[in-house]
């Protein structure tokens, strides 16, 4: 008995194995860019907006105290009719919108400012508005030259103070944005490394995965085309098995009962010579006479149905001569059986197998093709020899997986013969089969 | 011919086949009325002078203005034009103000020198209003250098009170002005924007080249504060621009508008500045101002730029109760329009309104809302002009002569330029600036007068096909100033409100009348008008005719007119 084949190992654990692992590494980088776009937003909002912001509240910043210069070169100028105090107004608009600067200006003030430099700006302005007070305070009391004396002496100077201190203050930050700037740049790389790396070990990961699939996917193949070899094998022996038992059946019945019938037969005949006329048991073997002559009848039929010897004796083309016309008797169909070419003898052998194909061809038409006329042509072409069975029913293709054992038969024994059966569609619809086989295959010699 | 003109033409043509024989040409209604040019029909034939001598001064490309006013008291609108005139040194010909008498038939008369008016001076604007509340228009022309006060004899002629009322010696570069009770009185005071720190001694050279001369830009000049004028009662007036809190030397001051934005009866001011941020001065009722152009978002640009505001107008086009803001600007600057929002705020709709596209190409000086269609709501009509004769060499798209542009109020917080269909004349390019508005017909439609920069001025007359109805309201103040300027006047129908300001100045060195006028549609009668009037008396009558016009004198029955 041969030894049992191990079971072969299923890929898919290996592929399990592969998506796992390309899963977990998908997961772990997106961790990864997910820590350095935070970073990056981190970045970003602390330090580049909060400069922007803190940079948009100091160029306000600057701008009164612009508009403050040029006030007060105006108040200066004495240009204008009325007293000093006439500018109150256009200094508390200022006023308010400085403060209003400054305040916010704190509050978007980089992380990296000291408690000195955040008090530094503040405090002086606070200083620069009590100077301004003194000197409105002096206008108002009519002390113009006075105040005008507070304006080229504190205020002037005071607003130079702050204006210097709000352009380092701008100056700072646009160094703080630069080196911003080259931190995300580096981010920007160092990400971008990341990411090729990524890409590499995932097309390695891709690429052994493909070359697993395609060894495994051979191996499958290879296993295939073993079990299909076998199974053919195996279908060969069985309709060869089939065939011999047959053919013995057939030889039995007709050789063994036929000759025992015929006997018995010939006996009743005897007998019943010597039983007076018209006596009853005259009739009675006349009667078993007749029935012994039936059973007779359908035992050759039965033989030549179960393989028919006229075959082996009058070879493949008388048989169909034969069976056709029975066919068409028994089923109703209307065969047109057309032969052409120049005939030569047909080996035996294959002959049976030809015989089986039509059998069963024509055994189909009657069962499912749903149609009462079907056409057989034996064409004996120069180097091959060509059978086909045709009918315009409702067709015969099977659904895919669902092969019938007889077509499966049909093809079994084509192979058999060293021949090729194909099915077609007719342009007028059902089904056509066919079969080609080459000439010095089912030729035979010397017969 | 250019496309513009020509679809302009066509829409002109086909208005007037419609109404020569409306009944041969089944076209559709269209806008329901007409601007037709009847400049020279009425009689009125003005050049302006800018003095340009090729010197490119910096006044030159501004002036000038122009007013609606009824100087004789017999209710129909006269016409004052403001001329400027040849520089010094450079005299060539004699150009003086104009003065129109209207004629009641549709013309007037050249009354200038009889009105005592025929004085040389270099005018931009002008503010009519009876200061002395003798029941006659008093002008104030603004001038580069010296402005000059008119007081009406009430004789049909003006005399010179300059002086005598202290307004002498005061010399600026100064725009518009208005008359306006900012203290509450009764008594009308005066302010008036000055523009830049200008002056032919100390003209700067400029350049596009940096060969030619050309003209300036304000930044080439140092602000000038605007001034507050405050009227004593006895004929003179006392200089609060200091003690009001509105002096800014950095203002650069192009046009003025009264208005109550927060609605607290104390006449409130807006200043339209060029290249400055624009003030709203809130009046804070002790006689002092406070900025708040900022806060309320009108100072600035949506995108926070100071543009080069020229004209403003204020009105309730949305008719709810409250007024908004259009300020006309430089080119590519479009005209800034406001509307009321949360708190006392302002939003800036042009763009979603539709009147920002149209001006983007355009640089606007005068404007008004007025209800030119009598539809019930208020439209916006805008003159435009280049300041510069070489644009189109340095912006394709852009002209030195512009076409006005009429807003048509489409309700819902729409506009819909449709100055081409109001009348091909109307909408024939030229270098606009000034522009008011005023009935000079009597036919309860409102007419448009136009200035333009060194040329003609012209009257539109608003030929009302739709048949929609007007209500006209002529205020008397009497514990108020005379001419009842801050008074407020609002109809109601049904759940529908109007309202409109007695409003001297706004627009761009011009005034329109003084009367306010209503379109009230197809509406015979309105349920109830209401009036605030400055002293804080409040009146109110009901079930009035429309189609006609009011007296409304303050605490006194009204007193229906016949006809407007």
């Amino acid at each position: 008995m041969p030894e049992r084949q191990k079971p072969r190992r299923s890929p898919t654990a290996g592929l399990l194995a592969g998506l796992v692992l390309t899963l977990v590494a998908v997961l772990l980088f997106a961790y990864y860019m997910n820590g350095q776009l935070r970073g990056l937003r981190e970045l970003q909002s602390n330090l580049v907006d909060r400069n922007r912001k803190d940079s948009l509240q100091l160029l306000r910043a600057q701008n009164d105290l612009n508009s403050l210069a040029l006030g007060m070169r105006d108040m200066l100028d004495a240009r204008e009719p009325y007293p000093l105090t006439a500018w109150t107004a256009q200094f508390e608009r200022i006023r308010e919108d400085l403060d209003a600067a400054v305040k916010a200006e704190d509050s978007f003030a980089p992380m990296q400012r000291t408690a000195e430099q955040r008090t530094y700006l503040s405090q002086s302005l606070a200083q620069f508005w009590a100077a301004m007070d003194r000197m409105f305070a002096l206008a108002g009391a009519g002390k113009e030259k006075e105040a005008r004396e507070q304006i080229q002496v504190s205020l002037q100077a005071r607003q130079a103070a702050l204006s210097t201190a709000v352009a380092r203050l701008l100056i700072q930050n646009n160094e703080a944005e630069e080196q911003a700037t080259a931190e995300i740049t580096r981010i920007y790389d160092r990400v971008q490394r990341q990411l090729y790396l990524f890409l590499g070990a995932a097309l390695l990961v891709i690429v052994l995965t493909s070359l697993y699939l395609i060894q495994a996917n051979k191996k499958i193949f290879a296993q295939m085309e073993e079990l299909s070899s076998q199974r053919s094998e195996l279908a060969q022996k069985l309709i060869s098995t089939q065939e011999s038992t047959l053919r013995h059946l057939s030889r039995e019945l007709h050789d063994e009962f036929g000759q025992i019938l015929t006997a018995i037969g010939s006996l009743l005949g005897r007998a019943g010579k010597q039983v007076p006329e018209n006596s009853t048991l005259r009739e009675d073997l006349k009667e078993v006479q007749e029935i012994t002559q039936s059973t007779l009848s359908k035992v050759r039929g039965l033989s030549q149905a179960l393989h028919p010897v006229l075959l082996e004796e009058a070879g493949l083309e008388a048989t169909l001569d034969w069976y056709i016309p029975t066919v068409e008797r028994q089923n109703g169909i209307t065969m047109h059986y057309e032969k052409s070419g120049t005939a030569f003898p047909v080996e035996t052998a294959a002959g049976v197998h030809l015989y089986r194909v039509v059998q069963e061809s024509l055994n189909n038409v009657s069962r499912h093709a749903q149609t009462n006329e079907a056409w057989i042509r034996l064409t004996y072409a120069a180097h091959e020899l060509i059978l086909e069975i045709e009918d315009h029913g409702k067709g015969l293709r099977p659904e895919r997986g669902q092969h019938g054992i007889g077509m499966v038969a049909m093809r079994e024994r084509a192979e058999l013969i060293g021949g090729t059966l194909v099915y077609e569609k007719p342009d007028e619809g059902g089904t056509r089969v066919r079969l080609r086989v080459a000439r010095e295959k089912v030729q035979a010699h010397g017969g | 011919m250019k496309r513009r003109e020509f679809l302009h033409g066509i829409a002109g043509a086909a208005a007037a086949r419609s109404i020569v024989s409306p009944g041969l040409f089944a076209l559709p209604a269209g806008i329901g009325f007409q601007l037709r040019d009847v400049t020279a029909q009425a009689g009125i034939s003005f050049q302006h002078n800018s003095g340009a001598y090729g010197g490119k001064l910096l006044p030159e490309t501004l002036g000038s203005g122009c007013a609606f006013l009824d100087y004789d008291g017999d209710g129909w609108q006269d016409i004052l034009l403001v001329n400027a005139m040849d520089w010094p040194g450079h005299k060539k010909q004699k150009s003086t103000l104009k003065l129109y008498k209207n004629n009641r038939n549709g013309s007037f008369s050249d009354v200038t020198r009889a009105a005592g008016l025929e004085v040389e001076l270099y005018g931009m604007g002008v503010a009519v209003g009876d200061y002395n509340n003798d029941g006659f228009a008093d002008v104030l022309i603004t001038c580069v250098g010296q402005n000059r006060l008119f007081q009406n004899t009430g004789r049909g002629t003006f005399i010179d009170v300059t002086k005598k009322s202290g307004l002498l010696g005061r010399q600026a570069f100064s725009t518009s002005a208005l008359w306006f009770d900012y203290d509450r009185d009764g008594l009308l005071d005066l302010f008036v924007c000055n523009y830049v720190n200008w002056s032919p001694e100390h003209d700067v050279f400029c350049s596009l080249d940096g060969k030619h001369k050309s003209y300036c830009t304000p930044e080439a000049y140092r602000g000038e504060t605007c001034w507050l004028f405050r009227n004593r009662g006895d004929g003179t007036f006392e200089d609060a621009t200091a003690t009001s809190g509105v002096f800014d030397a950095s203002s650069k001051s192009l046009g003025v508008a009264l208005l109550d934005f927060d609605r607290d009866g104390w006449p409130d001011l807006l200043v339209a500045n060029d290249t400055q941020p624009n003030k709203l001065y809130k009046n804070l009722r002790n006689g002092k101002f406070k900025d708040v152009g900022m806060e309320a978002g009108v100072a600035f640009s949506p995108d926070g730029k100071a543009r080069a505001g020229m004209g403003v107008a204020v009105g309730d086009f949305e008719n709810s109760g409250r007024a908004g803001i259009a300020i006309t600007n430089f080119d590519n600057e479009m005209v800034g329009l406001y509307r009321a929002g949360k708190g006392d705020a302002y939003d800036e709709i042009s763009l979603p309104s539709g009147v920002g596209g149209p001006s983007k190409t355009t640089l606007g000086f005068g404007c008004a809302f007025l209800d030119i269609d009598l539809d019930g709501r208020l439209d916006l009509a805008v003159a435009n002009g280049h300041i510069d004769e070489t644009v189109r060499n340095i912006r394709g798209n852009v002209g030195y002569a512009q076409p006005p542009q009429l807003f048509l109020n489409q309700g819902g917080g729409k506009f819909r330029e449709a100055a081409g269909e109001a009348g091909a004349e109307f909408a024939k390019a030229k270098v606009g600036r000034g522009l008011a508005y005023g009935d000079f017909d009597r036919d309860g439609d409102l007419d448009i007068l136009l200035t333009t920069n060194n040329g003609p001025a012209y009257l539109y007359r608003n030929d009302e096909s739709s048949g929609n109805r007007a209500i006209r309201f002529y205020l008397t103040g009497r514990k108020s100033n005379r001419d009842a300027i801050g008074a407020v006047v609002r109809i109601f129908n049904e759940n529908e409100l109007q309202m409109r300001m007695v409003h001297g100045g706004s627009s761009y060195l011009s005034q329109s009348e003084l009367p306010v006028t209503f379109g009230v549609g197809k509406r015979d009668r309105i349920e109830r008008v209401v009036v605030d009037w400055p002293s804080g008396a409040t009146q109110e009558f009901k079930n009035l005719a429309s189609g006609k016009g009011y007296q409304l004198t303050e605490n006194k029955d009204v007193v229906a007119m016949q006809g407007f």
